[in-house]
């Protein structure tokens, strides 16, 4: 009974078991821990070799580059990510709305992405962002986008002898922000429904326009061609432009059958923002008390 | 040490030991050569059993099952009726049912075992809903039309002529869903054998019915089984009964083994395969004349008891006797059915039926005062029962009746009138308000004729034992009856004792339900204590009473008829929402309450059971939804089943009004029920409010409340 | 590769040899007998096992013991008898935190890691720092008080 389970201490040892066994890779152990759990005094078992590699130093931490884009390590905790001055606003903002304290301070946001439910917190606004995941094996280090990257429910571009070693976040300087998680209730909870929305606005003119759904689909949804249809505008142009912006996002959410519910919040939410751009609302977070 | 005085602000005996974590839970129990068990159950709803194939097992392992029942036993869970099977034999009536138990020393082992038992079904179409019930899908389960237990009550003239006079009939049907009880301990115990006798050691809230329920199982007298009461994390009804489905099993496991055995649910099994509060559908056909008042109510009131009877007639009986909630109807009849459906057996949850009749009158009640431009706060009050005036039952209330007082102390905290004048509806913004009551102890005579509790007290030199079948399942009562036992023999507190009940050096003080714990068993050892402190010098002793029921108040038990009730417990609560209008999440910004229960004998514990209450009723309207689809559950964890955290709700403004309780000690009635009775109705008026939307179920997460809007 | 993990339980140096995915609360509860860490849901949604592990919260039913080599884990048995834990009994008594009992040993965790990091938090902060302890009976307000308290009564203490 029960397949091999390593227990590697640096990266290099990781690598090396990742590439010969092809072992799966518990971080925090929020994820693998729930899905193979057995019971009462029973370890959990899985179908598939496993890697503990919680205590690799090289990992962990949050850098700024000095070129205005942030490193987080695969192995940091959603609770250091949310306290991180450096770590653009988005992303600290789902990370403090993920699960409760104890959760936080055990899941790891490389767990979360390479988890890739549609459920998970993190690659939503991280997906906004155009952040970028760091990918290491023995033969190297890739990089790729994070919406590359996660292929749908479950499913990743990581290959068997892979290992996510960190996300870069891009530099942004948004006029306006907005980001929302709907749980089950007020703390605590998965997330049914979230949405990030952003805007760069100039002079009148929309020189960046961009959002993110989470749980609205196999993945993350980010709709270029919807966010192309703001993009370069003027915001004087909003009104009249802002329904064919969100049938264009409703049909980027999930084709197939989405709860009404999810489908009409996403889309107040998003006209919501849309139509604070167009009063003129004061630069930063929209809808903060 | 000064003597405890019953309003001296005293610290619970039991807190220490469990902040300290040294209280031992069943499932903290070991014993020398202990084995686990895990239980086999039905993985569908209906059908037959055509085979039943075990893994080879090992030396040292068991499955136990109907087979192991001993010639001289009977394969009966006794509850109230004896229809519920300790094991599944032959067919199946519900997804959850237990065939079998797993015993053994290595739970690696045993899980390995159960996932290889191979079990063949031929399966029936089942019935579900209430509704597939009534339409008898699939064939009955019970008699010929899933009836399980029917009763009526009726008061004033016949509803045939009260209808011909009305100038409308207002009709509407509310549903209520299951409510699973998430005692943050799991169903556990232990079996083992001492000094010669089975002893359970349990989680549980009635000790007496555990070995009445299983005894029969071997063919002996309930006090042949020992059952020992572990200290218990939480309960709320949800180990009224059900303790008797996990010892019954248990019990022949130890008659074939002889070891000690231990069975612990983990938490899915706790959500899949445990009891829930009755789903219910309940209609209200209300004659009306031109102004807006009320001729009389007809009422008709399902409560789906999924295939055998367990508590659900006694629940239906409490239903029904709240249908008419805190009101003086002219002209009622009501109606109850309880219906069998193959979901897993609903049972007790705090409130025993009587929250969701009172929810649904509630509901009713505010929606015709809305339909004829009335405050409902001010329509409702027009109607409030008072002293002397007949109830449902054509019995009569007994005490004062203090809602007009109780309503003035929520509406001057909450600034009811103003905000209830002023929000708009549709604005976001809402508050509402629900009045509520709950009948203390059991129905009519059950004190005298059934229960006939006792309690005793044992002196020894300075020291007084409480003796008592009654538990502590977090709802302070060793600490309320040792304040009793001790306020009345003017001792202090930490001279009296007062143990987890042992039924075999106790006597049965009857169930730890139905709220009737304070009112019942504090009475009874309020009796004792006054007899022994008249008697105190006369050395070492001991003085056992018998439950009185007052002279002078009939109950006829064939026909519902009389005084259901000696005592009520009343509640008004009002609630502040706001409503997101962008993802239609509610936020409560205010809860306040007041309540009678008599007099408190401790205030610090009435201030928690308030709080719990309110929550878990709150819960119960938002967010609580446990969905039964084909037969299955589709909850099964606490992150898809949630139920409220520390920031859902508001810290609560609450208040008690003084009204001592003729027959209950220093003038205490039951609470623990009553403060989940109405919260959710305030709440639902509140966002009917706020959004502009009509209600008619519970609960009513975000989806459904999109759902209302659409359909306005 | 670890073949052992080696870790330290309320300051006792612990070896642990078998499965490295072994729950950390049955090592707690069933090889070291810490049965104040209570199990109430097995997947880190309501609390009761929590512990402290290397000064952060969490939740020891969701981690696998080979995550935890060279880890100090408080549990309550480890605070309970210390200055601080007595501080938080004590107010938890007093201010009627208490009912069935079963989520308090995890609960008293969460307000000690609050307390620790946030010596004088507000009723907002008390309550999000309990809001991963899911407790059916009290409905919060009670041990939303009794931290207040604790946080009041013990002052210097959590300064520290």
């Amino acid at each position: 009974m029960g397949e091999m389970i390593y227990i590697p201490t640096t990266l290099e040892e990781a690598l090396r078991i990742r590439k010969e066994t092809g072992a799966h890779l518990l971080a925090g152990g929020s994820d693998i821990m729930v899905q193979g759990k057995r019971g009462i005094g029973l370890h959990p078992e899985l179908p598939y070799p496993v890697m503990i590699i919680t205590s690799i130093p090289e990992l962990k931490g949050i850098t700024d580059n000095g070129d205005g884009t942030v490193t987080i390590g695969a192995l940091t905790i959603p609770s250091e990510i949310a306290s991180s001055n450096i770590v653009p606003w988005h992303v600290r903002k789902a990370a403090a709305g993920m699960g409760a304290i104890a959760l936080r301070n055990t899941a790891t946001i490389g767990g979360n992405i390479g988890n890739a439910s549609p459920k998970g917190d993190l690659p939503q606004p991280l997906i906004l962002l155009d952040a970028e995941v760091v990918l290491s094996s023995e033969s190297g280090e890739r990089r790729m986008l994070l919406d590359d990257f996660i292929l749908g429910a479950k499913k990743t571009a990581l290959r068997e002898d892979e290992i996510i070693k960190g996300v870069v976040i891009p530099a942004h300087s948004f006029t306006y922000s907005y980001y929302r998680k709907i749980g089950m209730r007020r703390a605590n909870a998965i997330s049914k429904l979230s949405l990030s929305a952003a805007a760069v606005v100039k002079d009148g003119e929309i020189i960046d326009f961009r959002a993110s759904s989470g749980a609205a689909g196999p993945k993350v949804i980010r709709s270029r061609e919807a966010e192309n249809i703001l993009k370069g505008h003027m915001v004087a142009e909003l009104p009249e432009l802002k329904e064919s912006f969100l049938s264009a996002w409703n049909d980027a959410i999930s084709p197939h059958a989405m709860p009404e519910y999810r489908r009409h919040t996403t889309r107040r939410m998003l006209e919501y923002f849309i139509d604070e751009i167009i009063r003129g609302a004061e630069p930063g977070i929209i809808g903060e008390d | 040490m000064p003597a405890t005085r019953i309003d001296d602000r005293i610290v619970r005996v039991d807190a220490a030991a469990k902040a300290r974590g040294e209280a031992m839970y069943a499932c903290d129990y070991t014993f020398p050569d202990m084995l686990y068990a895990y239980m086999i159950r039905s993985s569908i709803p209906r059908g037959t059993i055509d085979s039943i194939d075990i893994p080879k097992l090992p030396d040292g392992y068991y499955f136990i099952s109907a087979k192991d029942i001993p010639p001289e036993g009977k394969n009966e869970l006794w509850m109230i009726a004896k229809d519920w099977r300790c094991f599944a034999d032959g067919d199946v009536r519900y997804v959850g049912e237990t065939i079998g138990l797993l015993v053994g020393p290595d739970r690696n082992m045993l899980r390995y075992l159960s996932d290889h038992i191979e079990i063949k079904y031929t399966e029936q179409e089942p019935a579900i809903s209430i509704d597939d019930a009534i339409a008898v899908k699939g064939g009955p389960i019970v008699g010929s039309d899933n009836t399980l237990c029917q009763l009526f009550v009726e008061k004033g003239r016949p509803m045939e002529e009260i209808f011909k006079e009305a100038d409308s009939v207002f009709e509407e049907t509310f549903e209520t869903g299951f409510q699973e009880h998430v005692h943050l301990e799991t169903n556990a115990a232990i079996a083992t054998i001492e000094d010669g006798r089975y002893t359970i050691y349990a989680s549980a809230q009635c000790p007496f019915y555990i070995n009445k329920a299983i005894a029969g199982l071997l063919g002996l007298q309930p006090s042949d089984v020992v059952v020992k009461q572990t200290t218990t994390g939480g309960a709320f009804g949800g180990k009224e009964h059900f303790p008797d489905v996990l010892c019954g099993p248990l019990l022949v496991a130890e008659y074939k083994i002889k070891k000690p055995i231990k069975l612990v649910f983990d938490r899915e099994e706790d959500m899949l395969y445990s009891v829930k509060r009755h789903p219910s559908k309940i209609t209200y056909r209300t004659a009306l004349d031109k102004d807006g008042n009320i001729l009389g109510i007809d009422g008709l009131v399902y409560y789906n008891g999924g295939p055998y009877l367990s508590g659900t007639y006694v629940v239906l009986q409490r239903g029904v006797f709240h249908a008419n909630g805190v009101y003086n109807i002219p002209n009622t009849y009501v109606k109850g059915i309880g219906i069998a459906t193959n979901t897993f057996p609903s049972d007790a949850f705090r409130g025993f039926g009587a929250p969701q009749t009172l929810f649904a009158i509630e509901t009713h009640m505010e929606h015709i005062a809305k339909k004829f431009g009335f405050d409902p706060a001010e329509y409702k009050s027009r109607y409030f029962i008072k002293k002397d005036e007949e109830t449902i039952t054509n019995g009569h209330i007994i005490e004062r009746v203090m809602l007009p007082e109780m309503l003035e102390k929520v509406a001057e905290a909450s600034d009811y009138w103003r905000k209830s004048k002023e929000y708009e509806t549709g604005s976001g913004r809402g508050i509402g308000i629900s009045f509520y009551n709950h009948g203390g102890a059991f129905t009519g005579n059950g004190e005298q004729a059934i229960i006939k509790a006792h309690a005793r007290l044992v002196k020894t030199g300075d020291r007084v034992r409480i003796e008592v079948g009654s538990t502590e399942m977090g709802q302070g009562f060793q600490t309320s009856l040792r304040k009793i036992a001790a306020a009345t023999l003017e001792i202090p507190i930490e001279n009296v004792d007062y143990d987890n009940p042992d039924t075999s050096r106790v006597p049965d003080s009857g169930p730890t339900a139905a709220s009737r714990s304070t009112m019942i068993v504090g009475r009874l050892i309020q009796r004792c204590g006054e007899e022994m402190k008249e008697r105190w010098n006369e050395g070492d002793f001991s003085v056992e009473k018998e439950y009185e029921h007052p002279e002078g108040h009939p109950w006829d038990q064939n026909t519902f008829r009389g005084d259901a009730y000696l005592g009520y417990g009343w509640g008004c609560a009002a609630v502040e929402v706001e409503a997101d209008k962008l993802t239609n999440e509610i936020k409560v910004v205010g809860i306040w309450s007041c309540h009678d229960i008599g007099h408190a004998i401790d205030e610090l514990i009435v201030h928690g059971q308030v709080n719990g209450g309110i929550v878990q009723s709150l819960g119960y309207a938002s967010m609580e939804k446990m969905e039964n689809r084909k037969g299955y559950f589709k909850q099964s964890s606490m992150s898809d089943y949630v139920i409220p955290t520390s920031m859902e709700f508001p810290k609560q403004e609450w208040s008690l009004v003084e009204n001592p309780y003729e027959w209950g000690p220093f003038g205490a009635k039951g609470m623990g029920e009553l403060v989940f009775n109405g919260a959710d109705a305030a709440y639902i008026d509140a966002v009917e409010r706020a959004l502009g939307i009509t209600v008619h179920k519970i609960p009513m997460p975000p989806e459904d409340i999109e759902e209302a809007l659409d359909a306005e | 590769m670890l073949s052992e993990i080696v870790f330290y339980v309320n300051d006792r140096k612990t070896v642990f040899s078998g499965n490295p995915l072994t729950r950390l609360i049955d090592v707690l509860r069933e090889d070291l007998h810490l049965t104040g860490v209570k199990e109430g849901c097995g997947e880190g949604e309501c609390g009761a096992c929590s512990v402290i592990k290397d000064g952060k919260l969490v939740t020891s039913c969701i981690i696998p013991v080979g995550a935890v080599n060279g880890s100090h884990i408080y549990t309550i048995e480890g605070i309970r008898d210390t200055d601080k834990g007595k501080c938080l009994v004590d107010a938890f008594a007093e201010g009627g935190a208490v009912q069935c009992g079963f989520c308090i040993p995890g609960m008293v965790m969460a307000a000690y890691a609050l307390l620790e990091e946030n010596p004088t938090p507000s009723e907002e902060e008390i309550r999000k720092g309990i809001s991963g302890n899911i407790c059916r009976c009290t409905g919060y307000d009670l041990i939303v008080e009794s931290i207040k308290l604790a946080s009041e009564k013990g002052g210097e203490l959590w300064a520290k």
